[in-house]
């Protein structure tokens, strides 16, 4: 079930990468097709088959978890930047890459690295899912890393959920406010990780599976509003003939 | 609520006897897919019994009387001035206006109205809202939605749209206590020639109106005007600038 979910993403997020790439060419949205290109190693990192390969390439110490993490932080940041612009939200704008957003990625990036380095981490395990088994202090040091790499996520959602949440009631085309409904779904999704340290362990799959469906909304959300400008600069075109 | 299918084929009975379901669609101009759907359904669309009477050569006026949730149809009372008014195109009021001022700014002074060029037909890009602006005593919103039970915001919705179903037009007409055959012109139902309306009536209503009150009146169409377009510059740019960083 999240195998099929998984690969369905990874389908979804490369192939929109690889259609994007002559608009890339041309110089056109590069941040998005980043977006796609990150979000698709992202989930490549996250696979189990995958993962096993890149991590003992890496040296299996689990590196590939830690790529992971900044990969995350990287496709957030891109997507909520460009995502609070298009939907004109000077506020999100600020809070994102403003000093408070700046210190957020900051304190959070160092914490993911300095916990990782902290925790013992010898051995390949996709998703890191045996390793707070190790030791009681093992457990606490992942459960803070797992915590901290989920935290900036929530927060760069959090500060444009109330954007992209205005934007499917306001009255825009239908593409638009759907792809803003897959988006609120995502960033929805995305703060809700913040609780996931409270829910008892055997909800593991539950949380994969909010966290697959997050990105998926937003790369559909992403492609359908890339679609309609599509079909809509094709209707100019068409027209000034 | 559309016109029940037992009692429609009874009255296209009535009125085509010989006619084929086929001849009817061809001379109507009405998909025989839509037709038979609507049939099924149990419903049939206001609109397809107009199209059906117009291609007949009938009234469809009497025709829709003719059915019981449209019988006060026959008899139907006269618009009111104000109605009338309403159904004349923002542009054509401004025009009116412009033809009453004096010759040093393009118009003809008082004989201004005989000059003016014809109205365009109703109904215009406004149609439906001026028309329940103009026979709003400032209750009436209520009392459709109590009488129909369709949610204010709804209605709004529709008034914005320039749409009305046939049914609730008649449902305001009702609660406004004015003829039925202002709301069927406004949503476009019907023509004005139709409805039974005199050619000039609306020009006569314009006529009508001094001075003062059509400049008022031009006035507030031009800000509604303004606004709906603004909204729209606005939707627009918005619309743009979402693509612009996302496509």
């Amino acid at each position: 079930m999240i195998a099929v979910l998984q690969w369905t993403t990874f389908a979804v997020c490369a192939i929109v990468a690889i259609a994007r790439i002559p608009s890339a060419l041309r110089g056109e949205n590069r941040s998005i097709f980043g977006v796609f290109v990150l979000a698709t190693v992202g989930i490549l990192l996250s696979i189990d088959a995958s993962y096993q390969a890149i991590d003992a390439w890496l040296g299996a110490q689990n590196y590939a978890n830690l790529i992971l993490r900044f990969v995350i932080y990287g496709t957030v940041l891109l997507a909520g930047y460009r995502i609070a612009k298009a939907f004109d939200a000077p506020r999100s704008i600020r809070l994102i890459t403003g000093p408070a957003g700046r210190t957020v990625l900051a304190v959070i990036g160092v914490a993911t690295v300095v916990l990782f380095l902290l925790a013992d981490t010898a051995g390949s395990v996709t998703g890191l899912a045996s390793l707070p088994l190790r030791s009681p202090e093992n457990e606490a040091l992942i459960e803070a890393y797992a915590a901290a790499g989920r935290l900036y996520p929530a927060f760069v959602a959090a500060c444009i959920i109330p954007a992209t949440y205005l934007a499917v009631r306001q009255r825009l085309p239908m593409a638009i406010r759907a792809g803003a409904l897959l988006l609120t779904i995502a960033f929805v999704a995305m703060a809700a990780g913040t609780f996931y340290t409270l829910l008892p362990s055997e909800f593991g799959v539950l949380e994969a599976a909010i966290n697959y469906t997050s990105v998926l909304c937003l790369a559909l959300g992403l492609a359908l509003v890339w679609i309609s400008s599509l079909l809509a600069k094709r209707a100019v075109r068409l027209a000034s003939r | 609520m559309p016109l029940p299918a037992k009692a429609f084929q009874l009255w296209l009975h009535g009125v085509a006897p010989t006619a084929s379901t086929a001849d009817i669609c061809r001379i109507s101009g009405i998909k025989r897919t839509t037709l038979a759907q609507q049939l099924v359904r149990g419903k049939v669309a206001e609109t397809t019994l107009v199209s059906i009477s117009r291609a007949l050569k009938r009234s469809p006026l009497e025709d829709l009387a003719w059915f019981e949730s449209y019988s006060e149809l026959s008899g139907a009372k006269a618009p009111t001035p104000a109605e009338l008014v309403s159904q004349i195109a923002t542009m054509d009021l401004l025009r009116a206006v412009i033809s009453r001022s004096s010759p040093a700014y393009g118009g003809y002074g008082d004989a201004g109205s005989a000059l003016t060029p014809e109205l365009s037909p109703a109904p215009h890009a406004t149609s439906v809202r001026n028309w329940v602006d103009a026979i709003d005593d400032g209750e009436l919103r209520h009392r459709v939605s109590a009488a129909t039970g369709v949610a204010p915001q709804n209605y709004s919705a529709q008034l914005t749209a320039n749409r009305l179903s046939p049914e609730l037009a008649v449902a305001t007409a009702r609660a406004a206590g004015v003829g039925f055959t202002g709301g069927l012109v406004a949503t476009g139902l019907l023509t004005e020639r139709e409805a039974g309306w005199a050619p000039d009536a609306r020009q006569l209503a314009l006529d009508a109106l001094s001075d003062g009150d059509l400049t008022a009146l031009a006035g507030e169409r031009l800000q509604s005007l303004g606004k709906t377009l603004r909204r729209q510059e606005h939707e627009h740019e918005q619309t743009k600038k979402i693509w612009e960083n996302l496509g």
